[in-house]
């Protein structure tokens, strides 16, 4: 399954400035971890040790939420997925 | 009544179809409560004083930092050291006389929330931290008080109007995520788009007018220069807003 993911212009950095990402998988997990595999830097923001997404993150498939148990929701082909950092300053 | 001053000062808004004299009135008897006068509270006090919202009370525990002037426009360098309350009070009255400004320096907590809100008929989020939002979120939702939440961060910001009991809160949206508080990167341009979003909404819940931003995150991408909606649903679990009642 192609699935593009889109992160925020924040998070550019850790992938050398593309935001528009293909990806391959079955489910969000899959496509994150095939993002890292593509963009390794991005591995330690958004994922903990035992490759969990980080709270500080929410994901929307084709912007609707996927909380919660983000990493195991389906995908299919043609599908976006956001990546979304939590901000809070004012 | 509006005075023929105020007929004057507001004709060009009055002139709105949907507006008129009426939503004028309207404006002019509203009570709005701003939990902090920084990056996004200056520019939303500035709009809603400019439309003639009746009574802004804004809290804020902050003095004037040199840091704080590349965003926060409602201070300048006269004003450093001083309380951030004092300073953004009095140009909010230069800017207009005919309007109340109430002021209050004070850290908001969950022990005053209750009585900062109190009259108040919404609640404006332009905090810097999260733990404040959620408490502005909770005690919101506990008094039936619309809360216009808005953050920023670099380039990138977002906001989402919460109708207590109809529509997704805050906490729908982050879980009770959290994140430390600390030091964060942003330019001026950003609070000031994001603050403007969050003031046309307190106008628009005012008046009637239009479709709220509500069960729906605004997304803002300066540097795509791109905004984006996402589809959030009422949390039936939400530890602020869910409940078995269908409050």
């Amino acid at each position: 399954m192609s699935v593009e993911i889109e992160l925020s212009s924040i998070l550019g950095r850790y992938t050398d400035n593309h935001l528009n990402i293909q990806t391959e998988g079955n489910t969000v997990g899959e496509c994150l971890n095939d993002l890292v595999r593509q963009f390794p830097k991005i591995k330690k923001l958004l994922l903990d040790k035992d490759g969990k997404l980080l709270r500080s993150y929410d994901v929307f498939i084709n912007g609707e939420s996927a909380y919660p148990q983000e990493m195991t929701r389906p995908v299919k082909d043609g599908d976006k997925v956001n990546v979304m950092m939590l901000i809070h300053g004012g | 009544m509006l005075s023929s001053r105020e007929l004057e000062k507001y004709d060009r808004q009055i002139m709105i179809h949907g507006f008129g004299e009426e939503g004028q009135e309207k404006l002019k008897k509203a009570r709005v409560f701003i939990a902090g006068i920084g990056g996004l509270g200056s520019p939303v006090a500035i709009y809603l004083a400019a439309a003639g919202v009746g009574t802004i009370r804004i809290a804020d525990h902050d003095t004037v930092e040199l840091s704080n002037l590349n965003r926060q426009v409602l201070h300048y360098e006269r004003n450093i050291d001083k309380k951030k309350v004092d300073s953004a009070a009095t140009k909010l009255a230069q800017l207009n006389p005919d309007i109340k400004i109430e002021k209050i320096s004070v850290t908001i907590t969950d022990k005053n929330i209750s009585r900062l809100v109190a009259d108040s008929d919404l609640i404006v989020d332009a905090m810097d931290n999260l733990p404040t939002r959620y408490l502005l979120n909770k005690t919101a939702i506990e008094k039936n008080i619309p809360f216009f939440h808005g953050a920023v961060y670099g380039f990138e910001g977002r906001a989402m109007t919460i109708i207590p009991g109809k529509t997704a809160c805050l906490n729908c949206v982050y879980h009770g995520a959290a994140v430390p508080k600390e030091k964060f990167p942003v330019i001026g341009v950003t609070p000031a788009v994001i603050g403007c979003i969050q003031a046309t909404e307190v106008i628009k819940y005012l008046l009637g007018l239009g479709d709220l931003l509500t069960d729906r995150l605004l997304n803002y991408d300066a540097l795509r220069m791109k905004f984006t909606e996402f589809k959030i649903s009422r949390d039936p679990n939400c530890e602020q807003c869910g409940n078995p009642s269908g409050r």
